[in-house]
């Protein structure tokens, strides 16, 4: 046998990939994303840089503009909240249990995504308002839904829901079996089982769940502004005070709202990310 | 007694998983549960866990009675196939996680969870995921986490499954010496034989929901009771032999009786295991071994490290039958499956297509009444249907027995005593049975000719000279069909107290001796009316059955109970299938 100095050396063989290489899909992936992300956002920026920035603070800090950020931001919280909880207790129910009309109760989830926004918003006033079905139900106990941040909150969790469950869904199926049973023989009851090993099993789907859910709430436009009366100062959310300075041809200082907007979005998708990252650190779901 | 199972049946929708599954474990035993996927091994230990709900039976660890009891209160260790550790939780807070739950001290558990650690050979390894560890060292985890609050048995789930060759012998030998330090009561579920071997004090093996045969590695594999368990415990050659006094016929050759053969008649037929390493070759012209009994031609070679793996196919025209299904009928060549030592390789060099002949050093004749079924048709096409027939094939298939021969139109002249004959059932059956039993056929199984698997089994056993070999024949298809088996009493409607008492006392002692002879558990039932009313009744249910029923073999009074109150279960109709044991009355 001759010494492996005296084989030739090969070139190394290239893998067959299944798209056209490397180099040609990246550029398309940016040159879309530029078009269709990137550039429309850069012009927010730079039509709201050619405001002075005392004209910025001036905008930013305006009652109206304040309360409503305010208003977005703690429905949208308040909805994701509560979309956490029942869009876990859906995804629940939907995996762990078989029942008839399970896949048609499966199907009615995905229905807040096909729906129009404005027809749901529409819908939901209808209901809520103090003389709709539920509205006048309400309305003798003293709850007024529609035109209050109260008919926000509703809007908000009805477009939301779907983010949750199915992120958490997907998960809970593939959840071992064993683990539980695990559990059970270590001596467990249920509300530890499930407190113990299901839920932190859980936590990170949630967490994404929720966090969809919530930056979705925080741009929703069409389903709100119909229900929530859009008071300044008491039902008025931030998409809409962009909508109103837009109408007023106010194109500068929509753009600033637009930018403290975005920011914020960007903000909390980092935090969440961070804490997804920190939880994964913690125990990566290999096998 | 550590863990005591008794007549434990789970069912599935209708059809039983566990059926009726007997057990004793010893204190400190290491148990091993053994049986190809799917006979409700799993299921069984599941179910000791209390992971699952059982439908008849109980259960007691340490005499407690369990049956009810939670899982969580039931103190049992269990380790399963994929692990199922807790991923968000470190090493110590596994090995915690039942500490934790009965509410130890920080300190304590500390000190219990180094023990462990050391125990499973993982100290340092307390502040890692599962994620960073590899499957070995995961299932060691496992193991401690289940002896973490001292169980009284410890549940292995098939825990070697998921892991590659090296390492599954490596933590093996870990989990015997551990089991062995701690003198700890143990189950393990597996389907491997080898690891069954290596592991086991006992072994008990599972098939379709039955436990078939409970016993140590050695027994089992020596003197099996079962088709199944000695070809499921490595190979062997299984032979058709005849049993009679004056010793063992196995083709042409007399063999001396081994010494466990069940006592038989002359005529006997009896199915016999070899081992392959039980097989003698010596060159066809030397002298023939000790007990030869066949002349073959090698086949195949097959190298397998310091042993020898040598296919013989025996020489035309051959007497040795093959008990078990052959793969087309009317192929009359039977292959003989040996092992060769290094010695024996040494002393005589074979080559494909050497001529041997075939000793055997040592043989063992199984138990069963079952040794072989027998068709007799009219013509081709209802020996087909007779094949065809679903009880007759998961006979055959799950006691992997034999159709021996067809015999089909009146050439038959075949005498029928040896194995179960099979007649189709019709309104002319009454005659042929009895023409079969002429000719010298014992055990009848008549099949109607709708074809459906039985969903249970009825025995009628009221005559107690006749009543052993009955049950005999009864456990032996117990254990091979998925139903649950009843004794049937007949009470006449007028009958008087002393009746009532006398055949209440026969149906219990028909389960007293089944239970007794056999371990197996029959329900019991009672029927007001005579043998006629009963069949009748029978015929007119949609539900299949298979009726057992054992028949005085003198003749005048054989054909009367055939025309008479027999009649119903040659109904045009009936789904029932009939199981006859001729026997004469000693």
């Amino acid at each position: 046998m001759s010494r492996a100095e005296d084989l030739p050396v090969l070139r190394r063989p290239r893998r067959q990939q299944i798209l056209p290489g490397f180099g040609l899909t990246m550029g398309y992936s940016i040159t879309y994303l530029s078009l269709i992300v990137l550039i429309p956002l850069a012009a927010a920026f730079l039509t709201a840089a050619k405001l002075p920035l005392a004209q910025w603070l001036h905008v930013l800090m305006a009652p109206r503009v304040l309360a409503a950020f305010r208003l977005s931001i703690l429905a949208s919280l308040a909805a994701a909240l509560v979309n956490a909880v029942f869009g876990l207790l859906i995804a629940w129910v939907l995996t762990r249990y078989e029942f008839p009309g399970r896949r048609l109760f499966d199907a009615l989830v995905d229905l807040p995504f096909a729906l129009p926004t404005a027809v749901a918003g529409v819908a939901l006033t209808t209901l809520y308002a103090p003389n709709g079905w539920l509205g006048q139900l309400l309305a003798p106990l003293g709850i007024q839904v529609a035109f209050t941040p109260l008919g926000v909150v509703i809007a908000l969790t009805f477009i939301g829901l779907p983010f949750v469950v199915r992120t958490v869904q997907p998960v809970l199926a593939d959840l071992e079996p064993d683990l539980e049973r695990a559990a059970e023989t270590l001596g467990a009851g249920p509300l530890l089982v499930f407190r113990r090993v299901i839920f932190p099993a859980l936590l990170p789907a949630l967490i994404t769940g929720s966090a969809l859910a919530f930056s979705r709430a925080l741009g929703e436009y069409g389903s709100v502004i119909f229900i929530a009366g859009n008071i300044p100062l008491v039902s008025e959310i931030v998409p809409l005070v962009i909508m109103t300075k837009l109408e007023q041809f106010q194109y500068g200082e929509a753009a600033v709202v637009a930018v403290g907007m975005l920011l914020l979005s960007f903000a909390m998708m980092f935090a969440v990310n961070a804490a997804q990252l920190a939880l994964q650190r913690r125990h990566q779901a290999r096998r | 007694m550590s863990i005591r199972i008794e007549q434990l049946t789970k069912l599935y929708q209708g059809t039983p998983v566990v059926n009726d599954v007997t057990l004793e474990i010893h204190t400190g035993e290491f148990f091993v549960l053994l049986g190809p996927s799917g006979s409700g091994k799993s299921t069984l230990l599941r179910a000791l866990a209390g992971l699952t709900h059982v439908d008849h039976g109980r259960l007691s660890l340490h005499g407690r009675d369990v049956t009810e009891l939670p899982a969580r209160l039931r103190g049992v260790g269990m380790v399963f196939q994929h692990y199922a550790l807790f991923r968000h939780m470190t090493v110590a807070e596994n090995i915690e996680f039942a500490l934790r739950v009965r509410r130890m001290r920080a300190a304590d558990r500390r000190r219990r969870r180094q023990e462990l650690l050391q125990l499973v050979a993982l100290e340092g390894y307390d502040e890692r995921y599962p994620s960073q560890l590899s499957g070995g060292q995961q299932q060691r985890v496992a193991v401690a986490r289940a002896l973490a609050h001292e169980p009284a048995v410890l549940l292995l789930d098939e825990p070697f499954g998921a892991l590659d060759a090296r390492i599954r012998v490596e933590l093996r030998d870990t989990v015997r010496a551990v089991q062995r330090r701690l003198g700890m009561t143990t189950i393990l579920v597996t389907h491997d034989q080898e690891e069954a071997f290596s592991l086991a004090d006992r072994i008990g093996i599972m098939q379709m929901g039955r436990l078939l045969e409970t016993g140590t590695p050695e027994n089992l594999y020596r003197y099996p009771a079962t088709r199944f368990v000695a070809r499921f415990l490595g190979a062997a050659n299984l032979f058709l032999g005849e049993l009679s006094p004056d010793g063992l016929r196995l083709g042409s050759a007399m063999l001396p009786q081994p010494s466990a053969a069940p006592a038989a008649a002359a005529g006997t037929e009896a199915v016999l295991v070899v081992r392959p390493e039980d097989i003698e070759i010596r060159a066809a012209g030397a002298a023939a071994p000790e007990q030869a009994f066949a002349r073959g031609t090698v086949r195949e070679l097959t190298f397998a490290g310091h042993q020898q793996h040598v296919q013989v196919e025996l020489a035309q025209p051959c007497e040795v039958h093959a008990a078990t299904s052959v793969e087309r009928e009317g192929d009359r060549t039977v292959s003989v499956d040996a092992l060769r030592s290094a010695a024996e390789q040494a002393a005589l060099p074979l080559g494909v297509g050497s001529s041997v002949t075939l000793g055997v050093r040592r043989l063992h004749a199984l138990p069963t009444p079952i040794s072989s079924f027998r068709l007799v048709a009219a013509d081709a096409a209802q020996a087909d249907a007779l094949e065809a027939n679903p009880l007759l094939a998961q006979l055959v298939r799950s006691m992997q027995a034999r159709i021996l021969s067809r015999v089909a139109g009146d050439a038959g002249s075949e005498r029928l005593d040896a194995g179960i004959c099979v007649l189709p059932l019709a309104p002319a059956s009454a005659a042929a049975i009895s023409e079969a039993i002429a000719r010298g056929a014992r055990r009848i199984l008549c099949l109607p000719a709708l074809p459906a698997l039985p969903s249970r089994m009825l025995v009628h056993a009221p005559d107690p000279r006749r009543r052993a070999p009955l049950l005999a024949l009864v456990s032996s298809v117990m254990r091979h069909l998925p139903v649950e088996a009843t004794a049937v009493s007949l009470q006449s409607a007028t009958a008087s107290r002393g009746e009532v008492v006398e055949t209440q006392r026969a149906m219990l002692d028909t389960s007293a001796d089944l239970r007794h002879a056999h371990g197996l558990d029959l329900r019991s039932e009672r029927f007001v009316g005579g043998m006629r009313e009963w069949l009748a009744s029978l015929s007119a249910q949609a539900e299949p059955a298979l009726v057992v029923l054992g028949l005085d073999a003198a003749q005048p009074a054989l054909d009367e109970a055939l025309r008479g109150e027999l009649g119903p279960l040659f109904h045009p109709d009936t789904r029932t299938a009939v199981l006859l044991a001729v026997d004469p009355a000693p």
